[in-house]
């Protein structure tokens, strides 16, 4: 009889909107927020580090790059937006969006799924897909928002799917996380001249980001699988997401 | 059963699998060890409210809510029934024990996942193998200090 009223539980839990269930996530994270960070600490600083101290940081020096690719990137859209409407006035990106400041509560990164959970919610003008930055890069969007806590699927999850484009390409395409810190842009043609090294970029979705923003750098090109007129293209994070300890929050026209 | 030890036992788990081993791509299953400890040291009704427990311990670490109090409760339930008729005493009928229910309490749940509307990630297996086989390997070395935790003698057998 305890095991079918336990099974009938877990079947409600299952069914349930997940809006409601993940309030049992949101509370954990925050009951638990003080001893998972430190633990969360203790992971990060067990990995060997070499530091030449005459060098800037490999993290300043990924804000840096992720800064002038995002600014050259709008440069080019600027130029662009000048030739298709000259006379008319053009607003600067991101002129009139709010970037709130959040706490990294808990990460999930490995396994099937690729996530972190923020201190920030309904109650800061959060909403579900809203662009996540971390170090000047999309690190993902907002999968589900409580009233003081929101929940951040990244774009190496396998169940996202954020469009984009590949730096110097006019064209856009679907990239699909793949559940192991990186993601895949499927459907290129191998008519284009795609190298290990070049930019991705988030393209911009009205209401939610109106200039496209570094997203990842790709980190293997090569010709899928079975379809030798395809590329196989996995991008990585342009910033180390595991050692974000803040992100922001892109909310546009707040 | 000292429900207030396994409490805090459960939290502190709850809390190292969410925290310290979160980054790893393949870690062990703190939790899934657990499940395994107490269906075989426990009596059988226990053995079913700590599974559910833990499965639900696991959900609220993880991205969906449900999956694993089933696939763990289910499980754990059955282990628990089944070392009343297989004596789970040495490590590695432990270490066997940890693999499969690992194997089988993981499949269910991803397939409980991929029935809430959550895609796939092509890699399913290697992280159920990989986590299990890890587990397996470093699970029955953890039943020691939870045995000494919830002062349960490790030589007994729960026979009834």
């Amino acid at each position: 009889m305890l095991f079918t009223w336990f099974m009938l539980a877990g079947f409600i839990f299952l069914f349930a909107p997940q809006n409601i269930t993940n309030r049992f996530q949101f509370v954990f994270a925050r009951i638990f927020r003080w001893p998972l960070s430190i633990g969360r600490s203790v992971s990060l600083s067990m990995r060997v580090r070499q530091s030449l101290p005459d060098l800037v940081p490999r993290r300043e020096y990924n804000q840096l790059q992720n800064h002038l690719a995002n600014v050259i990137e709008q440069l080019n859209q600027e130029h662009k937006e000048v030739e298709k409407l000259s006379g008319m006035r053009i607003r600067l990106p991101l002129a009139g969006a709010k970037l709130p400041l959040a706490d990294v509560i808990k990460v999930s990164i490995g396994g099937l799924h690729a996530g972190l959970i923020i201190n920030r919610g309904r109650n800061d003008g959060l909403a579900k897909g809203q662009f996540v930055l971390g170090d000047n890069s999309i690190i993902g969007t907002i999968s589900d928002v409580a009233y003081r806590q929101a929940q951040v699927r990244l774009f190496t999850d396998s169940a996202s799917r954020i469009e984009v484009k590949i730096a110097g390409l006019s064209i856009d395409r679907l990239m699909q996380g793949n559940g192991s810190s990186s993601a895949k842009i499927p459907m290129v043609s191998t008519k284009y001249k795609i190298r290990v090294g070049d930019k991705v970029f988030a393209r911009k979705k009205p209401g939610l980001l109106d200039a496209a923003i570094i997203i990842g750098t790709v980190t293997q090109c090569k010709e899928a699988d079975g379809k030798p007129l395809l590329w196989d293209i996995t991008v990585k994070p342009a910033c180390d997401i595991e050692r974000l300890e803040d992100v922001a929050v892109i909310i546009m026209n707040p | 059963m000292r429900w207030f030890r396994f409490a805090v036992l459960l939290s502190l788990v709850t809390v190292l699998q969410a925290g310290l081993l979160a980054h790893w791509n393949i870690k062990p299953d703190l939790l899934l060890i657990l499940l395994v400890f107490f269906a075989i040291y426990c009596d059988t009704s226990e053995a079913v409210i700590t599974s559910f427990t833990i499965g639900f311990a696991a959900d609220v670490i993880g991205f969906v809510m449900g999956p694993q109090i089933i696939s763990f409760g289910l499980f754990g339930t059955l282990l628990a029934y089944l070392h009343r008729l297989i004596a789970i005493r040495k490590m590695p009928y432990q270490s066997a024990a940890i693999f499969i229910t690992g194997l089988l309490a993981g499949a269910l749940a991803h397939f409980f996942t991929f029935l809430k509307g959550q895609p796939t990630t092509p890699n399913i297996y290697t992280v159920l193998i990989g986590t299990s086989l890890y587990s397996a390997i470093v699970g029955p070395f953890l039943f020691l200090p939870s045995a000494w935790w919830m002062r349960i003698k490790t030589h007994r057998f729960s026979g009834h």
